[in-house]
């Protein structure tokens, strides 16, 4: 490294500028990070060689968090031979690893009975929660937590050791840092998956009867949230094979720190080292857009702080119920405990992002609320629309919690609850079927689909692509505080990178092919937020709509489930409230 | 920036295995631990916090422009 990218504030502009007009400027522009847009494309890897490598098991499950452990230690214990398959490392990629609050409601000490908690849970969510998955959390919380004591989850601030326990014990194979790419479907039912191991370079070819997504949510790869390998890749992958996905309105609104607002780390002030905790009883309307409203309305900086002491209220804004107001600008809830509902931020000690400083939007664009996307369950098993496909944690749009961050510490519970609810509704299906034949011309197809970007010999960088379609998508003013003509107007854009950009991503090595994958990913779960925004024309809970500001109890006690039409169009339906999908 | 420096690395490849985002690759030759992909650091120090010979530093600037909500 040169001392210029150890400072890029000290390369002064004309330094900068002759730089930057010839072949040198471009490799310091690329030592100082900054991705260059179309190049030429010579790849590292000789695609010809790549081989394939099969798999197979009953049940398939995707991702290492806290969903996929449980889907996977109760699927084999259900009967079934099962394989987990991971992006990162076992209990050390997607949110996992950064949450340390889990809800656990114990019967004979709890405050309310289960009947008034979700019945609370629905009042905070303004009917947007499904009480049935809000149920099951809590009823099943506290046989959960009870496992993973027995596993050493409330001994370590790193959760690796304790994930392998359970697993190791039942000899199930995990293999790690593969990236699924594609799911495949035959005859109407789940038939596997598809990838690459990014260390051997080889094309994993996995058959199972059931496959279950455990690939939590994800977003835009934003500044001050620890998400930038979450890319929704299991929701498009569902998606892209027929699956009902749902919760693309939703907006998570933790607020990142102005200061180093990639430092996600700091910006949690030690969270991330502390041991995880349970966290009883304690339901609030919390995280949505008020902050993104009052920085729009106000400008910044918003004030963290006692009442009065500055830019904290606006008249106006995302409605929250009387039961569940607070002093505007007022302390966190729970006498200084981290508000962090139940994904990452929770429990005691250590504050969540941005309650030090100057807080500044954006740190988790691209993420709905916790369990409010992903594909549309169609029972309380966490089956999908597609035979044989179940969602557990943040991949399921169960609406467990609702629109909103209601219980504190419940995401978490609600992960390792639908993984175990999931992992035995697959083991059961799976008694029943047989495996589905999958052509080798389809395999060979989907390989060709998979090495694409190394096989151009020019294209869009995916960095270059990310960085423009963070710039379309992060601002307030889109993603947030929504009006027509604005998401109208990002929808144009987003439209051009899938048309025009998608098509040409490239890839150098298996590090560049997993980020054109993702790249790809993100687009179109940024077509589909645009869409489902314009599409829902009210407010309520994280959805602000500055054109239509009030709740709308005449049409819109629906959810919104997104389909591939028959033309291959993206297209929308509601789904009323409280009812499973026809 | 970001992951700035590994020292006393045994080789051992946790933190390749740890990091989510692919930043960290062993190096072929001399089989230790090197920062390949820089520009992907999430700033989350999980390589930092299984390295089991605290090898890595780690600051909290990143040398891209970052891209916030509002200013």
């Amino acid at each position: 490294m040169t001392s210029l990218s150890k400072d890029p504030t000290l390369l002064s502009r004309r330094h900068f500028m002759a730089l930057a007009g010839g072949i040198a400027g471009m490799a310091t522009l690329s030592a100082l990070g900054v991705p260059s847009g179309w190049a030429a494309n010579t790849a590292k890897v000789d695609v010809d060689t790549v081989n394939r490598k099969e798999h197979t098991s009953d049940v398939l499950v995707i991702g290492g968090g806290m969903a996929g452990l449980f889907a996977t230690v109760k699927a084999h214990d259900a009967g079934s031979k099962v394989i987990l398959v991971s992006k990162g490392r076992l209990g050390s990629s997607g949110q996992t690893p950064f949450a340390k609050g889990i809800f656990t409601y114990d019967a004979a000490t709890a405050p309310i009975s289960l009947d008034a908690f979700v019945d609370k849970v629905s009042r905070s969510a303004m009917g947007t929660n499904n009480p049935v998955y809000t149920r099951q959390m809590a009823e099943h919380s506290r046989a959960r937590v009870d496992e993973l004591r027995q596993w050493g989850f409330f001994d370590s601030p790193l959760y690796n050791t304790c994930f392998s326990k359970p697993i190791k014990e039942r000899n199930i194979p995990v293999l790690e840092r593969i990236v699924i790419t594609h799911l495949i479907k035959e005859n109407g039912h789940i038939a596997g998956a598809a990838g690459f191991s990014m260390d051997s370079e080889k094309i994993q070819i996995f058959r199972a009867k059931s496959v279950i997504l455990c690939t939590g949510a994800g977003g835009f790869k934003p500044n001050g949230f620890p998400i930038c390998d979450l890319t929704h890749d299991g929701t498009i992958m569902a998606y892209t094979i027929g699956a009902k996905v749902t919760g693309k309105e939703w907006n998570d609104g933790h607020p990142g720190q102005a200061t180093n607002a990639a430092a996600c780390f700091d910006g949690w002030h030690g969270m991330f080292e502390r041991k995880p905790d349970t966290v009883g009883v304690e339901v609030h309307h919390d995280l949505g857009v008020d902050l993104n409203y009052i920085a729009y309305v106000n400008g910044g900086p918003v004030a963290m702080g006692p009442p009065g002491s500055g830019n904290t209220t606006s008249k106006g804004g995302p409605l929250t119920p009387a039961e569940f107001a607070r002093p505007p600008g007022g302390p966190p809830p729970g006498g200084g405990k981290a508000p962090g509902n139940g994904g990452p931020p929770s429990g005691k000690g250590g504050g969540p992002p941005g309650m030090a400083g100057i807080p500044v939007g954006g740190s988790s664009a691209g993420m709905s609320i916790h369990k409010s996307e992903g594909l549309v369950p169609i029972n309380d098993r966490c089956a999908s629309n597609i035979p044989g496909l179940y969602a557990a944690g943040d991949a399921l749009g169960s609406y467990m919690a609702g629109a909103i961050y209601t219980q504190i510490g419940s995401s978490l519970a609600g992960s390792a609850v639908q993984g175990a609810v999931a992992g035995t509704a697959a083991a059961d299906y799976c008694k029943a079927v047989d495996f589905q034949d999958v052509s080798t011309a389809k395999l060979d197809d989907i390989h060709q689909e998979i090495l694409a970007p190394l096989q151009r010999k020019a294209g869009y960088s995916p960095a270059w692509v990310t960085q423009t379609l963070q710039g379309i998508m992060i601002p307030n003013f889109v993603l947030y505080i929504k009006k027509e003509k604005l998401l109208q107007a990002a929808l144009a854009y987003v439209e051009e990178l899938r048309d025009h950009h998608m098509p040409m991503l490239r890839a150098a090595d298996f590090h560049e092919l997993r980020l054109a994958h993702e790249t790809a990913n993100m687009i179109i779960s940024a077509e589909m937020k645009l869409k489902a925004s314009i599409m829902r024309k009210e407010s309520r809970c994280s959805h602000y709509r500055l054109d239509y500001p009030e709740m709308d109890t005449t049409n819109w006690q629906a959810w919104i489930n997104i389909y591939k039409g028959a033309d291959g169009s993206m297209q929308f339906e509601k789904q009323p409230f409280a009812a499973w999908p026809a | 920036m970001t992951i700035k420096l590994i020292s006393g690395c045994i080789g051992c490849g946790t933190c390749v295995a740890s990091c989510p985002t692919d930043v960290l690759r062993l190096d072929p030759k001399t089989k230790k631990a090197i920062i390949k992909y820089p520009a992907d650091c999430q700033i989350c120090h999980l390589c930092r916090m299984y390295c089991p010979v605290d090898a890595i530093t780690i600051t909290p600037d990143k040398s891209i422009p970052v891209i916030v909500s509002w200013g």
